[in-house]
């Protein structure tokens, strides 16, 4: 049995606790501020896959390129383990120069704890860089009436689905969660799996359900609620979200042994023709169907999940939020900093990040490769530019107790242990012990 | 020992008091004294130090991002106490121990006795090597290989139970809040069982093979030997394997991360991952270091336990 050994469990609470945390000091960026092109500069990434990390390595060897004296060093994360990570580098005071961010609540802690640069001199609406973004990218990282993030893709939550099997079983496209049900029969019945959906990262599942809660209740109400300080957890629309992914797990999905499944054997399954639909981020537009895998980018379509035609929210809400960077206030070089994310998302190498094989849509405005993009990317982008709102994930929007309450009921729920009900109330207890 | 014969020669010149000799003696044991200063001073930075450092963090509330410390006594631990997740964790960590000590210590003491019993060298090692495997594939391995062995439907163990008619009692192991951490149990056994088996390999191979014949002689069969011989001598080497089990009971990491990340619903959560949740996912490292002391408290009573036991037991030939 391998272990976490008690030494290593003690000094991981040494190192992280007893040494500070020590509070930071806040920064603004100076817009007249002189480059040194020399030094190193630290990137924390989320680019840790196989399929993305080549992006960054590609920027700091063009970067470095054009100014010899400047060395950059990558750190890539996965979506999982760059959570841990950061977390890591801020209680060992160790945060690199840039480092990813996701907005809300996420990127909030950075700005509470003074961690990361106020950057509204040089990427504010009015400024020259600024104006380069789709607004609501830059809008997204706004912190008290401040812009902290460097956004650099936009991402979003959509069901991708396999044309050959709609075809061949005369399905068309689900307007409503109704009709999502009835599809879902259908191709049940013709023997196939119609929907691979994996729950063993609970985070998966909740992306299904920040999407319903868009559809069931009002923005300002989950707005509100996602401060513990004003939480009342008390719209009826939470609890009919919640029965209406009953409904589509027992129609859709294996059921309750989606617990079982990593989210990585759901995007194979249906890369691999398994199943006819995959929930996905438009980020693995790109990385679901390829010319290599069964189901190819020409097999490839997909939709916004349809919303109950009852549902009291908002039908043209989207889930989904710009993801990006930020600069640490301890940084000893944030002028070169930057710089280096002034050069990254310049609309030529934006346009490299948007095409294959990386597929991010970018956040600068101009820096989407039409020609040699994802023609679904494309297609996306549309989609998320008619959203009336982006619903942010609700395990980064959330306070951590909150959103880890959220993951560990909503698996209960999958897994038939909880109902509806008893989620929203241990959710709402959460949100008032952290009050109290 | 000549540095022990140093101390002897002058403690006795230290008897006659004379304020040179006193001198001297002192002088002698500063000498002593640096040779063992370096690891003293290493031990205790590294192993000690962080220890009492953690019971400090313990009673405060921190926030990595600010840099805020709040003092707050004893609050964590009276946490402890209601957070339904540690029990469970800690309900966990005991059926780990108690299953690991059954097949880990017990299991692999009979396996290595009867490898040992093959007239055979040849399959003495064959099995040795067997049995071993397992162990020296890396946990992360180990764990990814379990999720696919488990996996529902198309998993190993699910085909294999149909073919023994038993498809009916199938279900999606990992991703049942009832059986989850048995079957993260179960995948450490099938790892760890090698490596126990080789110690006590070690340990039966010590034993003189004259007791062995002088049984034989007064008629004993091998039950017999097992039961009056094998077991008595080696007795210390199944005290340690208890020891260790314990320990590593209540440290288990790395497959829980990597087989379910403690669900489904905090189900297979144990002290070492709910204290990693709480430090680095809910930014509670206060709470963290709390839990961080319950184990340190657990395995170091189950640790004083043991080598009480089998100090009291010792046999020497």
């Amino acid at each position: 049995m391998e272990v976490f050994s008690k030494t290593t469990a003690l000094a991981l609470i040494f190192g992280c606790a007893s040494l500070p945390p020590m509070a930071a000091q806040a920064e603004m960026a100076d817009p007249n501020a002189t480059v040194e092109y020399s030094g190193e500069l630290s990137i924390l990434t989320k680019f840790g896959m196989q399929r993305l990390q080549p992006y960054f390595i590609e920027m700091a060897k063009k970067y470095e390129a054009l100014h010899p004296d400047v060395s950059i060093s990558l750190i890539q994360e996965d979506d999982d383990s760059v959570k841990g990570k950061t977390k890591t580098l801020v209680a060992s005071n160790s945060l690199p120069d840039i480092f990813f961010s996701w907005t809300g609540t996420w990127g909030g802690n950075f700005v509470r704890g003074d961690r990361a640069v106020d950057l509204s001199p040089v990427i504010g609406p009015d400024t020259d860089w600024g104006k380069t973004f789709a607004p609501a990218a830059v809008s997204a990282f706004m912190y008290n009436d401040k812009y902290y993030g460097i956004p650099l893709y936009l991402d979003a939550k959509f069901m991708g689905y396999s044309k050959p099997i709609f075809d061949e079983l005369g399905i068309d496209v689900p307007k409503s969660h109704a009709e999502l049900i009835e599809a879902c029969k259908t191709i049940d019945a013709a023997g196939y799996l119609p929907v691979s959906f994996g729950n063993k990262e609970p985070w998966a599942g909740l992306h299904y359900l920040g999407q319903l809660l868009a559809y069931n209740v009002p923005q300002t109400v989950l707005e509100a609620d996602y401060d513990p300080a004003t939480a009342t957890f008390d719209d009826p629309g939470y609890v009919a979200a919640l029965n209406q992914f009953r409904e589509f797990q027992d129609a859709c999905t294996i059921g309750a042994d989606v617990n079982a499944i990593s989210y990585k054997t759901a995007i194979q399954q249906f890369s691999d023709g398994v199943s006819a639909m995959y929930y996905q981020e438009i980020i693995e537009f790109d990385s679901s169907a390829k010319p290599t895998t069964k189901l190819t980018p020409d097999d490839f379509g997909f939709f916004v999940l349809p919303p109950a035609e009852d549902a009291a929210g908002d039908h043209m809400a989207l889930e989904g939020a710009p993801e990006g960077y930020m600069i640490s206030s301890a940084s000893e070089n944030i002028p070169l900093a930057i710089d280096f994310m002034k050069f990254v998302t310049k609309p030529e190498n934006a346009r490299i990040l948007s095409a294959p094989p990386f597929g991010q849509p970018p956040a600068v405005q101009g820096g989407a490769d039409s020609e040699n993009m994802n023609p679904s990317v494309v297609e996306g982008l549309d989609d998320i530019a008619e959203a009336s709102y982006l619903i942010q994930w609700l395990d980064t929007v959330n306070h951590p107790r909150v959103a880890s309450e959220w993951l560990s009921s909503f698996q209960a729920f999958v897994g038939g242990t909880k109902s509806a009900e008893d989620v929203v109330a241990d959710v709402r207890t959460t949100a008032h012990s952290i009050r109290n | 020992m000549a540095w022990l014969n140093v101390h002897e020669t002058s403690g006795a010149s230290y008897a006659g008091s004379t304020p040179y000799s006193r001198y001297k003696h002192l002088a002698a044991m500063m000498l002593e004294w640096r040779w063992v200063l370096p690891a003293f001073i290493i031990v205790g930075w590294f192993v000690y130090y962080p220890i009492i450092e953690n019971f400090r963090v313990s009673t405060t509330m921190q926030d990595i991002f600010t840099g805020e410390v709040e003092n707050v006594g004893l609050e964590n631990y009276t946490r402890l106490f209601s957070d339904k997740v540690v029990w469970s964790a800690l309900r966990n960590n005991l059926l780990y121990a108690i299953i690991s000590i059954v097949f880990q210590v017990f299991g692999a003491f009979i396996v290595a006795a009867i490898i040992e019993d093959l007239s055979s060298r040849k399959m003495r090692n064959f099995w040795r090597a067997v049995y071993f495997v397992p162990s020296a594939i890396s946990t992360t391995v180990t764990g990814l290989l379990f999720y696919f062995i488990y996996q529902p439907d198309i998993g190993l163990l699910e085909e294999v139970m149909k073919i023994l008619g038993l498809g009916a009692y199938a279900k999606a192991w990992l991703g049942d809040e009832d059986t989850a951490i048995y079957a993260i149990i179960g995948m450490s056994q099938w790892q760890g069982f090698g490596y126990s088996a080789l110690l006590f390999t070690i340990a039966i191979q010590k034993i003189p093979k004259e007791l062995y014949d002088a049984a034989r002689m007064d008629g004993a069969g091998a039950l017999r030997q097992l039961w009056s011989i094998t077991l008595p001598m080696t007795r210390e080497m199944t005290g340690m394997m208890i020891i260790v089990t314990i320990t590593g009971a209540f440290q288990v990491f790395n497959e829980i991360m990597v087989m379910t990340g403690g669900g489904p619903n905090n189900s297979s959560q144990v002290l070492g991952t709910w204290l990693y949740e709480m430090g680095f996912t809910q930014n509670d490292m206060g709470y963290a270091a709390a839990i961080g002391s319950l184990i340190f408290v657990v395995t170091t009573m189950c640790g004083l336990a043991q080598l009480w036991y089998t100090k009291r037991k010792r046999v020497n030939t």
